[in-house]
């Protein structure tokens, strides 16, 4: 019985490693997502603690899907702690319609979209990394709202 | 050597390169949503004070009517304790809105006691100190902030020991009482584009799926709260429709009766 326990034992450890690294990395991402809102929150947002995180590969995307409500101003925040990565976010309406301001911002491994909803309801944000020298990259958005 | 020419037509060229970079990517006008919908993350419940910062800038809402210092019950079942503290973090927000230092610092201690209620309190101490001190300076910004940190800090704690399901309850008590009160705003002195906050049919189809994985939670308040958001969904999913002042009067009526069923025996 002992025998048998071991193993097992030993898989067990081995996977809350992995998990564990796994989510360090992506607390990692998070932090870089929250550098990148920074400056943003002088300018009165309130980011948000909750956030979205996973890892994808080059070329992958990832959904978000968003309750927004019209009166409030929001930015959304993508970071990977890989230097050389590219990732990009983008807003999109319940219509699937590209709704993002002018203003929302791509530089290397940090993202940004801004939206002042029209309407009260679901968005989608669509997150991605273009480019990485990683075979999984980690990623992070964080979101704030004024 | 660089003449001054070359060195402003590449200085140019450079200022020009980094700034198409900081242009976001070319992203495409049209996605098809359909085929996302399979593979979209779980989704944030937006914040009480996200509903009401949108609700303030429609008109002055007098939110010291709304504040709640109730010391309440103590309860035992854990669900139910889960539920109470969404409800009164969501208090604390009302009570940010109102300015109400008082109420704010009872409301960090209120929220503590029952964190420790379901052994998530040292996760808390941190936070409640942090509201107490930044309600003494009237700092609201850092109330808010705080209050967030706290609930964010409660369900992780509960996540860390596999209670998910508690962790999603403390959201859907937060998100009842928030629309509660946003109602009640709403319902006494109407609006179309307040009325347009309720606007939310994925959030309460997030929260049903979440009270249908919890049949071991056997307890009628969870039965009221399911049954309740399926009367309230064709109220607000009206397509292109609006939210009549009926629909806000109901689910006010309905939000009201089962937060008082959170709050009470």
């Amino acid at each position: 019985m002992r025998d048998l326990l071991r193993p097992s034992g030993a898989v067990l450890a081995v996977a809350i490693a992995l998990a564990l690294s796994a989510r360090a990395s992506v607390d990692d991402a998070q932090s870089f997502a929250l550098q990148a809102a920074e400056p943003y929150v002088k300018e009165g947002f309130q980011v948000r603690e909750d956030y979205w995180g996973g890892d994808l590969g080059a070329g992958e995307k990832k959904a978000v899907r968003q309750q927004l409500f019209k009166g409030n101003e929001y930015w959304f925040w993508l970071g990977t702690e890989v230097e050389k990565a590219k990732v990009s976010v983008h807003i999109y309406d319940s219509e699937g319609k590209l709704i993002e301001q002018p203003d929302s911002w791509q530089k290397g491994h940090f993202a940004a979209a801004h939206i002042v909803p029209k309407a009260t309801g679901s968005y989608f944000i669509i997150v991605t990394v273009e480019d990485s020298p990683e075979e999984r990259t980690h990623w992070a958005l964080v979101y704030g709202f004024r | 050597m660089i003449s001054l020419p070359r060195l402003l037509k590449f200085t140019a060229a450079a200022t020009a390169g980094l700034t198409l970079c900081a242009h976001a990517a070319e992203a495409p006008k049209h996605i098809d949503v359909k085929q996302l919908s399979r593979n979209v993350e779980d989704v944030v419940v937006p914040l009480p004070n996200e509903i009401f910062g949108a609700l303030n800038k429609l008109g002055g809402v007098n939110w010291r009517e709304y504040v709640r210092n109730d010391k309440g019950n103590n309860f035992t079942e854990r669900p139910r304790i889960a539920l109470l503290l969404g409800s009164v973090i969501a208090d604390g927000f009302i009570a940010v809105q109102a300015e109400d230092a008082p109420t704010v610092k009872d409301i960090g201690q209120r929220v503590l006691n029952l964190a420790k209620g379901i052994g998530v309190g040292n996760s808390i101490t941190p936070h409640a100190k942090a509201i107490t001190e930044a309600a003494d300076k009237r700092n609201w910004v850092n109330v808010r902030q705080e209050l967030d940190r706290t609930q964010n800090s409660v369900q992780k704690a509960m996540n860390e020991v596999g209670d998910q399901k508690l962790s999603q309850l403390v959201s859907l008590g937060g998100w009842l009482r928030g629309t509660e009160v946003l109602t009640a705003v709403v319902n006494q002195r109407f609006s179309e584009d307040g009325a347009e906050l309720l606007r939310q049919p994925d959030l309460l189809s997030y929260f049903h799926t979440r009270l249908q994985g919890m049949p071991e939670y056997n307890m009628k308040l969870l039965t009221d709260i399911q049954d309740a958001l399926v009367q309230v969904k064709p109220m607000i999913d009206v397509g292109q429709g609006k939210i009549s002042p009926d629909s806000v009067k109901r689910i006010n009526e309905i939000t009201t009766r089962l937060d008082g069923e959170i709050v009470t025996r």
